[in-house]
């Protein structure tokens, strides 16, 4: 059944397909072309850290909030990472309030991968009490609204908030406050796979038209640290090659970004 | 829990350097979302709220239309990285609470009779939160309406007072929220520059009878200002499209 | 040149009741604005001219829709609106005795129909029988915010007619917003990026000048292309 959907966007799915077919793309963008990113950091002065990124129409605000707690009992030397994404209904026609669905969660544990698995955060020097007490970072993304690719506006939002991040050691008096550690910029990419084609940064159209894309997450060296092919479709080995040189390329022009933030 | 001994006037001024009736600093900007029928950004001291509108649309599931007016959902919700100590995702007793009597104000001024089986939604969203933000939001929610062309009889400008240190201020801080003895946020109806009625009314503390009149009239002077700023940001956006739209319309 | 004030919900328009026209609303005696829109005052009327709103239906609308769902008696089509359209069999000139609904119609299918009748619950029934109804099986639809419609249709159709005589493409504009245009792609292409300006750029000063213009020069540029 279609919950609330958007008739437009649904007639345009074969206007999405003609234009692709003539090696266009409805916004004029080319096949690999990113739409206008705007990153802007510390917007929520109350929480640790922040950052709302828009790719094109699309808006995501990410905040870090932090408190000490206990350790997982088997990293008693390490700070933890706990993301979460609200695709809340303000966004989109078609988001319904309710605790997050598939999506929602999808989208949390891609953009966590990419952190995590970077490495991007420290987690050592996070420790307040080796066992006992370590430094809880929550990364919160907060959907305002989906004109397409919610996926790497969050990564993005999400490291440009951490960047920005100061540790509040001195509200719970234990020391003073210093720079969250940061020691690489992991950006994803994501790809929509329409048909044949695959076309980078989607816009709500070519989502619309597919359901289904590839997202991949690389740290400053080009190492892969995510990967996540989403929706029912078969790839061939050579569009995921491509796919995957072209997002490693893509990756380093918006990872010059972020050394701006 | 016991009170703590804060004093919050000292020398006749409020902690922010507030006269006993200002406003804190208001910001408004309409139509800042591209999915959503209708929106508004607004910051009404450290609070910074988002409020969409969707709608008329359909409702689903489809049992919960109502067959002769539409159905209004309103939804506060706060981020979790809103307030000092995080809150976790999702609808607490409060934000339910504050939905309710906030869809509740918004429910006299939406004409719903025009629009039977169907739905209007409004979303508000708490990106940072520092006292006031219901009525924050419903000042938002209020313009984002009107940016959606929903018909409404007028607007709802809303603003709360407390009553600290044996004084009643206008548009609590955090700390005289926190602190303070009594704390009232209101709503009115607006039409044609004047207040027409009272939309929303809660209170929790302990005033006087007369204490609450001489509230209710800071409220409404309150409520003209935010009412004024909330008409200049919907004409400012729209503005510029007036002057050559109807010639070109039959 | 008037200049149409912009009026909000609830500002006082006039004391005569009899004035009222659309987009407003009466209440002791007064006549306010019920909705956000371009103030229309003449001595006899005072209306309010819709700036944004979602469609509503009204009798006799020419409109764009999907069909949803088929059943026995007809076709459910989503018309762009709060509220759903119904086709029945009997009102679709393509429907034979011999021929099963979904035969005509299916999920999906685009169809140009005609708003026939509103009951009091919003139920809205649609005709195809008018000689600008048909199914859409090719062209392109664009979508637009629906108080932008008038807009794009001009006065006295002026901008349809401009687009049919510079470009050549089949163009009918649904009330609620959505517009089917057919023709050469190119010359469609000219189309849909005319109707952007349009309901985006309506302060600009004679803007019919200004899509005459864009629309002549765009074709200048597609001929010299095809030249070369």
């Amino acid at each position: 059944m279609k919950l609330n959907d958007d008739i437009i966007l649904d007639i345009r799915r074969d206007y999405v397909l003609g234009k692709l077919r003539d090696g266009e793309r409805i916004d004029g963008r080319a096949f690999n072309d990113y739409r206008e990113i705007k990153i802007e950091t510390g917007v929520i002065d109350k929480a640790e850290g922040s950052a709302l990124v828009s790719i094109g129409n699309t808006q995501v605000v990410v905040g870090i909030k932090m408190h000490p707690g206990e350790p997982f009992p088997d990293t008693p030397d390490k700070g933890i990472i706990i993301t979460n994404a609200e695709l809340v209904p303000l966004a989109s026609p078609t988001f319904e309030p309710g605790p997050p669905d598939e999506n929602s969660v999808e989208l949390a544990r891609v953009v966590d991968r990419g952190i995590r698995e970077s490495e991007a955060v420290d987690l050592s020097k996070l420790v307040i009490e080796e066992g006992e007490k370590v430094w809880l970072v929550f990364i919160d993304i907060h959907a305002l609204d989906d004109d397409g690719n919610l996926m790497d506006a969050s990564s993005l939002a999400a490291i440009s908030a951490l960047l920005t991040t100061t540790v509040p050691a001195e509200r719970f008096e234990i020391g003073e406050d210093f720079p969250l550690p940061v020691r690489d910029l992991p950006v994803s990419v994501t790809t929509q796979i329409i048909g044949s084609y695959a076309v980078v940064d989607p816009c709500k159209d070519e989502e619309y038209a597919s359901k289904n894309f590839i997202t991949i997450t690389t740290d400053s060296d080009d190492n892969i640290v995510a990967m996540q092919k989403s929706g029912s479709y078969l790839m061939s080995e050579k569009m995921l090659m491509d796919v995957l040189d072209t997002s490693i390329r893509k990756a380093k022009e918006s990872r010059k970004l972020l050394k701006e933030v | 829990m016991s009170k703590e001994e804060i004093k919050l006037i000292i020398d006749g001024k409020r902690l922010d350097g507030r006269g006993f009736e200002d406003l804190r600093p208001i910001k408004m900007k309409v139509g800042v979302l591209k999915r959503a029928d209708g929106s508004c950004y607004l910051e009404m001291g450290k609070n910074k709220v988002v409020a969409a509108v969707y709608g008329p649309r359909e409702v689903h599931p489809r049992h919960l239309a109502d067959p002769i007016q539409a159905v209004i959902r309103y939804r506060y919700n706060m981020a979790p990285f809103s307030v000092e100590e995080r809150k976790r995702p999702g609808p607490d007793r409060r934000s339910v609470e504050i939905s309710k009597v906030s869809r509740e104000a918004i429910e006299t001024v939406v004409m719903k009779e025009l629009f039977p089986r169907s739905g209007i939604d409004i979303f508000v969203e708490v990106l940072q939160a520092d006292a006031g933000s219901r009525t924050a939001c419903l000042n938002a929610a209020s313009v984002a309406l009107v940016d959606a062309g929903v018909p409404m009889k007028g607007m709802i400008s809303s603003i709360a007072v407390a009553k600290v240190d044996d004084v009643l201020v206008l548009d609590p801080m955090k700390e005289e929220d926190n602190y303070g003895q009594a704390d009232i946020p209101f709503a009115f109806f607006m039409r044609n520059d004047k207040i027409e009625s009272i939309a929303l009314l809660q209170m929790d503390g302990r005033v006087s009878r007369d204490e609450f009149v001489q509230a209710l009239e800071m409220a409404k002077k309150g409520a003209m200002k935010i009412y004024e700023m909330q008409k200049e940001a919907i004409k400012t956006k729209y503005i510029i499209e007036s002057e050559e739209e109807v010639n070109e319309i039959e | 040149m008037a200049s149409r004030p912009i009026v909000l919900p609830g500002e006082l328009l006039a004391s005569n009741p009899k004035v009222a026209g659309s987009g407003t609303y009466v209440e002791n005696g007064k006549v306010y604005a019920k909705f956000l829109g371009l103030l229309d005052k003449t001595d006899t009327s005072v209306r309010v001219i819709p700036l944004k709103g979602r469609y509503i239906p009204s009798v006799g609308d020419v409109v764009i829709g999907v069909v949803r769902e088929v059943t026995a008696n007809g076709w459910t089509v989503d018309i762009n609106s709060p509220y759903q359209g119904f086709l029945p069999v009997t009102e679709n000139p393509e429907m034979r005795p011999n021929k099963k609904p979904n035969d005509v119609l299916d999920i999906d299918d685009i169809i140009i129909a005609k708003v026939l009748n509103i009951d009091p619950k919003m139920k809205v029934a649609l005709t195809m029988k008018d000689r600008m109804c048909r199914a859409v099986r090719f062209g392109r639809i664009i979508g637009i915010n629906p108080a932008r419609v008038p807009r794009v249709i001009g006065k006295k159709g002026s901008m349809i007619k401009l687009f049919k005589a510079e470009l050549g493409v089949q163009v009918v504009v649904g009330k609620n917003g959505l517009i089917w245009v057919s023709g050469d792609r190119r010359k469609v292409n000219i189309v849909e990026e005319s109707i952007y300006i349009i309901e985006s750029e309506a302060h600009t000063d004679g803007l019919t000048d200004r899509i005459t213009e864009f629309v002549k020069r765009r074709k200048g540029e597609l001929n010299e292309q095809r030249g070369n």
